[in-house]
């Protein structure tokens, strides 16, 4: 008796489940689970500031893939979520963080921190776990020697800085051939100066000396007075915003004039404008990404879309700097490979994200075999007239370089 | 050779600014026994004096140092006799301990007013200079070196020629005796802190035609004082120029010293000062304890 009347229920169940599944198999894909994505990113700390880029950067894409229903894997809808720690700009907590949220808060994946240091030691974590990170804030290459398997780095790296301006000497007439490089003696700039030196051969041009300074020097004026007595073509800086400005101050009391000037790290900010005014112009320094850039992605937003959202998000009236820009660049990477594997499986995302080749409002997305982004180039930026422009690769820039410096004194 | 004689010039010039930074600062510490760690701070009190005329009402830098003296000798009278002078024949530590947090405030008051942002003094007039053969003299510098040079003589005049003066070397002397005769303790010694802090504030002025200043790049400054007292000796104004400008060029000429980087320019200034402190304790012209 009880069997013959579960039969039709039993039917009238499995219509019901078929009914279901037609209806939402077809062309739109079903829903499926949340992917969870983890990332411990200074929120606190010496570091807040650029920590606080770098979570808006991930935020900006997290709203763009869920109002999309999430990352599609074999037809299946996943939604997104990110899961923040606070690492208080410490990178040992860092990396108990991303222990942390890889084991107890199941994260599948990891976003990458702020900074080289804690970079460093979140991919010993993500390697031996075996879960990918992609990272979008850490420029050392000694992140990439290590043999890691499961770090992959969507930026440009340190030995890139200033390279990109030997690229676009390179295509200037008459053509600089000679480098004098003042460089600060830590770890980072050492790289960005190293790099310098071995690649100006390649093009053409020599560095006469490099020389170093202690980071933070107050005094330059002894060092570019050597540097004038060399009667380089090019003044190089490898340093910070602080010893940007002193150099430019006493290159134009002591009246050393370079055909170029330029700076790895200060240029881009708005402080080297507005504390040298006028004196700021001309001078050129390389960065991971403008607002200005002309790339022609193949999915996600444009550049001018990208930064339109990004100032309706923020409620902000400045354009997104390279921080925000890199660390969306590296969702992009993580939601591609996703999908490209057609899995969700660590180790098969890990093979996609070995193979990617996309190109981004970032610019291409492609690492080496140390899973480096070193195919992207680094942008060029010149300051004119106290703003910034793009002048380097020429098919992304904006503006042309101004070429060669006029001396101090007809400025 | 002219780069060897560039080299010596740039020295005395970068002397000229250790020299105006170490006069209060020795000031201070010979008469008032008070190794003033805020000195710094109150350096870029002046710097931002000098910034904020030259950036809102375009003072030229030089004409806004007597503003800066006199906004610090106002607020260096202030912190004497309103806070320091509550500890003065305390054990050294705690003159230290509040010096160090007087210092904090500062900088975290001259952060709050105008930010972490780099700031510079760029007048029109930064690029022109001396030009003999290949050797550069920047006006700018020579006339921060005229300016501390200056200053040491009005110290010198200021000790040596008149009654304040010779308060102050009475106080410095012997503190018990001056009172005996009748000098107002608390009014000496806020007066010489006073002028140790227009002096200061001189200095920044100064520093921040040359430099970028941050509230927080005063601290060097602090350093390089106390190196420079120790090199020239404690207790005269001559001491202080000839420690001043001897540490500029030891510097520059570390910095310039062939097959050396001039990573190494700090060390040797440091390692020159440690010499000096074995063989000649009292400083090159410092007097006998």
């Amino acid at each position: 008796m009880r069997g013959e009347k579960l039969g039709p229920c039993m039917v009238g169940l499995a219509l019901l489940l078929a009914a279901c599944g037609t209806s939402s198999t077809g062309n739109s894909p079903t829903s499926g689970s949340t992917l969870v994505f983890g990332a411990a990113v200074s929120l606190t700390g010496a570091q807040s500031k650029e920590g606080g880029l770098t979570k808006q950067g991930y935020d900006l894409w997290l709203d763009w893939i869920n109002q999309r229903g999430g990352i599609v894997v074999n037809n299946v809808k996943h939604p997104v979520q990110i899961k923040y720690e606070d690492d208080q700009s410490d990178p040992n907590v860092s990396a108990t963080l991303v222990q942390k949220l890889i084991t107890s808060e199941k994260a599948q994946f990891i976003l990458g921190p702020y900074g080289s240091a804690a970079t460093a030691t979140d991919a010993i974590i993500v390697e031996r776990d075996g879960i990918p990170m992609v990272e979008a804030n850490g420029a050392a290459q000694s992140i990439f020697n290590h043999g890691y398997k499961f770090t992959f780095g969507v930026l440009s790296p340190a030995n890139k800085y200033l390279t990109g301006v030997l690229d676009m000497a390179a295509t200037l007439s008459p053509k600089p051939t000679t480098i004098v490089m003042l460089s600060a003696n830590d770890n980072f700039s050492l790289e960005v100066a190293k790099a310098v030196a071995d690649y100006a051969p390649s093009k053409g041009m020599q560095v006469l000396v490099t020389k170093q300074y202690p980071a933070a020097a107050l005094d330059v004026s002894s060092l570019v007075s050597q540097a004038k007595a060399l009667n380089p073509d090019i003044v190089m800086n490898s340093g910070h915003l602080a010893e940007a400005i002193n150099i430019n101050k006493a290159a134009k009391q002591l009246g050393l004039n370079a055909k170029i000037f330029a700076y790895s790290v200060g240029p881009s900010t708005p402080d080297f404008i507005s504390a040298l005014g006028p004196d700021a112009n001309f001078v050129f320094d390389g960065s991971q990404w403008t607002p200005q850039v002309k790339y022609k992605p193949t999915f996600y937003l444009s550049v001018s879309d990208y930064v339109k959202a990004y100032e309706a998000k923020y409620n902000s009236s400045q354009p997104p700097d390279y921080h925000v820009a890199e660390s969306t660049a590296a969702c992009l990477a993580f939601q591609k490979a996703i999908e490209n594997a057609g899995s969700l499986d660590p180790t098969k995302v890990r093979d996609a994200l070995a193979s990617l080749d996309v190109m981004t409002f970032f610019g291409q997305i492609k690492f080496d075999s140390r899973g480096i982004n070193t195919f992207k180039p680094m942008v060029v930026e010149q300051i004119q007239s106290g703003t910034h422009y793009t002048v380097f690769p020429t098919d992304i820039a904006n503006g042309r370089p101004q070429y060669p410096t006029p001396p101090w004194s007809s400025r | 050779m002219s780069q060897f004689t560039q080299q010596i010039i740039l020295g005395l010039l970068l002397g000229g600014i250790y020299v105006a930074v170490a006069l209060g600062f020795s000031l201070v510490w010979g008469i008032l026994n008070i190794v003033n760690l805020a000195h710094g701070a109150l350096v870029i009190v002046g710097a931002y004096i000098t910034w904020l005329l030259f950036d809102r009402l375009h003072v030229d830098p030089f004409l806004s140092l007597p503003v800066d003296a006199l906004a610090l000798f106002v607020l260096g009278y202030a912190l004497q006799r309103g806070v320091i002078n509550r500890v003065i024949r305390a054990p050294l530590l705690f003159t230290f301990l509040l010096t160090f947090g007087i210092n904090l405030v500062i900088v975290s008051l001259v952060l709050l007013i105008f930010t972490a942002d780099f700031r510079s003094v760029t007048p029109s007039y930064s690029g022109n200079g001396l030009h003999l053969g290949s050797v550069t003299i920047p006006y700018i510098r020579l006339g921060g070196l005229a300016v501390a040079l200056l200053l040491a003589g009005i110290l010198w005049a200021i000790l040596n020629r008149t009654r304040i003066g010779a308060a102050i070397l009475a106080v410095g002397a012997d503190r018990d005796a001056a009172q005996l005769v009748g000098i107002d303790l608390r009014h000496i010694y806020a007066l010489t802190f006073a002028i140790g802090a227009a002096f200061a504030g001189v200095a920044g002025g100064i520093i921040s035609t040359s430099q970028s200043i941050t509230p927080t790049a005063g601290d060097p400054y602090t350093l390089q004082s106390f190196a420079v007292v120790i090199l020239g000796g404690l207790g005269r104004v001559s001491a202080t120029v000839v420690g001043g400008l001897a540490f500029g060029l030891i510097e520059v000429l570390g910095q310039s010293a062939p097959g050396l980087g001039s990573g190494y320019a700090g060390a040797i200034a440091f390692v020159v000062l440690v010499i000096v402190l074995v063989v000649r304790p009292r400083g090159l012209l410092g007097r006998l304890a």
